[in-house]
């Protein structure tokens, strides 16, 4: 069919020339005189193409074409100017003509702007067809959808279904457990009683039975009144469970669960009936092997080396494992706080609260008391408890006993303290060293004896600063076990004043001894105890010593015994201490001697009376002396006598 | 004329050695046991040069370089940190050098020369 065109022009020359040239092109082609002419025929017809005129009287073609594009925008207009036109052919260009030709018309010049105006057609054309495949596009992807939603429809009917079976396992004494693994014969009979499908396990153990018989297997016959569940359950339309026996086609006659379901048509009546039988024989093997896997379960969780608890939503310890129970039982149900930190309530930071939240597992590291009063650092871990709607309901706390790894921690980190400490100081004896050495040198060298001894005091000062600092790191680095003895407190304090009394003696101060004549023997250890109390008593000369006031000086040593204790005094009358250096005596690494001190000395003194279950006490004023007691029990405790061996392992492998 | 080095160290044995080190090699000294007393020896001696240890009992050495460099009259003569401690130079920014203790003598002296003459 070809194509319409309107032709507008006021001029019928023009209307008869050119419309022979287009009909010759092969357009059908309709003429009008004027614009109102060209509206009217528009409307009717609806030609694709408009060729008109600009200058017409009555409604020009400017109008005329703002006129189409409104009624209709997809119309190809092409304007015909005449000489000098040329503003208006621009202004109609605005107005979205698709071209215009000059008068006097050229024919090739026409065929260009029809050609174009064909292109803009088709163009848009394309476009409409990719808009309309687009929309069966999306048509398309809804049905999938649709689809897809029809697909989860059926999904959820066949979970119904087996929602279903579930039940129909858990009729078996809380067989729920067992499902899974339960090898089940299935068959699908139909109405008229007829077995229409198995699964592979039934063909396995009874033979291909399809078209069977479908009550034959429970060896019983199809009749109106059978006792047959498949029959039963198309005459009432309700799920059936009862037990039976069936033959095996090996001839071993087995006890069965049979459980049956009504599978409905459209109509609503029974067309189908599924029949699951479960061998009970199977059944019973896997509750064994359950009772079996619970009693190694119950086992693992007494025996686990770790604190094993249950709790409810309110912290109660509800379940616990024997080492909890050992540890911390106290035979009734009390709060997780109660019984491990002995709280009112819950800890800050408490991992169970956490894993009740959020149903992660969560880890905390906490200091808990034992009933018998024990510290017991613990690593605990929790982990959720469900039930079977997913519901936290209780969670696991498992508490690992990490004292042991604090403990070498400890010392391990206390170990690296004094290896940092020490080397500052060490660094400086060494200078002192070389100091030594350098003027007993340039001494000789330059024949001053004066200096040559002086250089050798230096070094002999240094060496004995660095052979102390070294025996305590020996020692600190050391754990050992008490080597105790009965010793007579007498000759054990006449020992340790017949070792001072030189030093004390050879810086000028009065040295005197205070025994008491009925303290009778005591147990201990003493070279170690020996070089703790002389190590209080060289403190007791440094005092005096540091005192430049030239003043005299006496250090008393005495013994007594009060009660069941020893008790060992060093008086000294030396710069005692402020409160400051008081409260930081014994801790690791101070030194109130400034360079002349590794800080390790008292720390030691004071883990060495500590390791005999006894204390040391100071008493001081600044300006005014100190007083320092070592009391000790006459009778070493049992745990003072028992090796330690984890520290013994620890320290002295990891030197 | 001997040039004069103000030696701080809160040590007297490393005081004693640094001063004969350093009058067995031609130099004048002055000694201080802390950053407070070495302000007023350097107040009243005006040395050349001061050797600086850092770790004292009184006043740190740290603080005794910050006074100093603040003081328009001492900032311009030379430190030498002799110190046990390390890293803790860096707090020195402008020190001519710094040794670690136990110190070599003669790369002392060797920057001694090289500093002050």
């Amino acid at each position: 069919m070809s194509t319409k065109i309107l032709l507008v022009d006021d001029e019928e020359g023009i209307r008869k020339v050119l419309g022979i040239s287009l009909a010759d092109m092969g357009y059908d082609v309709i003429t009008a005189e004027s614009g109102e002419e060209a509206l009217s025929l528009f409307e009717k017809i609806t030609p694709p193409i408009v060729l008109t005129d600009i200058k017409m009287p009555g409604m020009d073609g400017v109008t005329l074409l703002r006129t189409i594009k409104e009624l209709n925008p997809d119309t190809e207009v092409i304007m015909i100017t005449g000489h000098g036109d040329m503003d208006l052919a621009i202004k109609s260009l605005k107005y979205e003509a698709t071209d215009f030709v000059t008068k006097p018309i050229n024919d090739d010049v026409l065929e260009i702007a029809l050609k174009r105006a064909h292109e803009r057609i088709n163009m848009r054309l394309q476009i409409k067809n990719y808009t309309e495949n687009l929309e069966t596009m999306v048509k398309e992807q809804s049905e999938r959808l649709i689809e897809i939603e029809r697909l989860a429809a059926v999904g959820q009917a066949i979970e119904g279904l087996s929602s279903a079976i579930w039940n129909f396992a858990g009729g078996y004494e809380g067989g729920i457990q067992y499902f899974n693994e339960m090898p089940c014969l299935v068959a699908i009979h139909n109405s008229d009683l007829k077995i229409v499908a198995t699964n592979q396990l039934y063909r396995e153990r009874l033979g291909d039975r399809i078209g069977g018989d479908s009550c034959e297997i429970f060896g019983k016959k199809t009749s109106g009144q059978s006792e047959c569940s498949v029959e039963k359950t198309f005459r009432t339309g309700k799920g059936q469970r009862s037990q039976e026996k069936i033959k095996y086609l090996s001839g071993e006659e087995v006890p069965v669960i049979v459980h049956t379901a009504p599978i409905r048509g459209k109509d609503n009546e029974v067309e189908l009936v599924l029949e699951i039988s479960a061998d009970a024989t199977e059944v019973k093997r896997l509750r064994e092997e359950l009772e079996t896997t619970r009693q190694r379960h119950k086992q693992l969780f007494d025996e686990a080396p770790c604190y094993i608890t249950v709790q409810d939503k309110n912290f109660n310890v509800t379940e616990a494992n024997r080492r909890f129970k050992e540890d911390f039982g106290h035979g009734t149900i009390m709060k997780c706080f109660e019984i491990y930190k002995q709280r009112q309530t819950t800890c800050p930071n408490c991992p169970v609260e956490k894993t009740f939240k959020d149903g992660n597992s969560h880890q905390a590291e906490m200091v808990v008391t034992s009933k018998t009063g024990e510290q017991i650092n613990v690593l605990i871990w929790t982990a959720p408890i469900k039930n079977a709607a997913g519901e936290i309901t209780q969670v696991m706390e498992m508490s690992t006993n990490i004292t042991q790894i604090r403990k070498l921690e400890d010392h391990l980190s206390s170990l690296g303290l004094l290896i940092g400490s020490i080397s500052h100081g060490i660094k400086g004896l060494l200078t002192g060293l070389d100091g030594g050495m350098y003027l007993v040198e340039s001494g000789f060298f330059k024949e001053n004896r004066e200096q040559v001894k002086e250089g050798w005091d230096i070094i002999k000062l240094m060496a004995g600063r660095i052979r102390g600092m070294v025996l305590d790191i020996l020692y600190y680095a050391k754990h050992r076990d008490l080597k105790w003895e009965k010793v007579d407190v007498l000759s054990f304090a006449e020992d340790v004043a017949l070792t001072i009394e030189p030093k004390i003696r050879t810086h000028n101060i009065e040295f005197i001894r205070d025994f008491d004549h009925s303290t009778g023997g005591f147990e201990v250890d003493p070279g170690i105890v020996r070089s703790a109390i002389i190590n209080i008593l060289e403190n007791a000369i440094d005092a005096c010593m540091e005192d430049k006031s030239g003043k005299y000086h006496k250090i008393t040593f005495g013994v007594k015994q009060v009660e069941n204790h020893i008790v060992f005094d060093v008086f000294d009358t030396g710069i005692g201490m402020d409160k400051k250096t008081e409260e930081k005596l014994f801790t690791l690494f101070f030194s109130s001697k400034g360079t002349r001190g590794t800080g390790l000395g008292l720390f030691i003194s004071n883990r060495i009376i500590q390791q005999h279950g006894g204390s040391i006490l100071v008493e001081t004023a600044l300006g005014k002396g100190s007083h320092f007691s070592i009391i000790l029990p006459k009778l070493l405790p049992e745990s003072a006598k028992a090796p330690h061996i984890d520290d013994e392992n620890a320290s002295s492998d990891n030197l | 004329m001997a040039k004069k080095i103000l030696v701080i160290d809160d040590d007297p044995i490393i005081v004693k050695y640094l001063v004969s080190l350093l009058n067995d090699n031609g130099y004048e000294t002055c000694s201080a046991s802390d950053g407070v007393e070495g302000h007023e020896v350097l107040k009243k001696e005006k040395p050349d040069l001061i050797t600086l240890d850092l770790q004292m009992a009184e006043e740190w050495g740290t603080n005794f370089y910050r006074k100093i460099s603040k003081n328009k009259e001492f900032k311009d003569i030379p430190v030498i940190v002799i110190s046990g401690m390390a890293g803790r130079h860096l707090s020195i920014k402008n020190a001519v050098a710094y040794l670690p203790k136990p110190f070599d003598p003669d790369k002392l002296l060797g920057i001694l020369k090289s500093t002050i003459g």
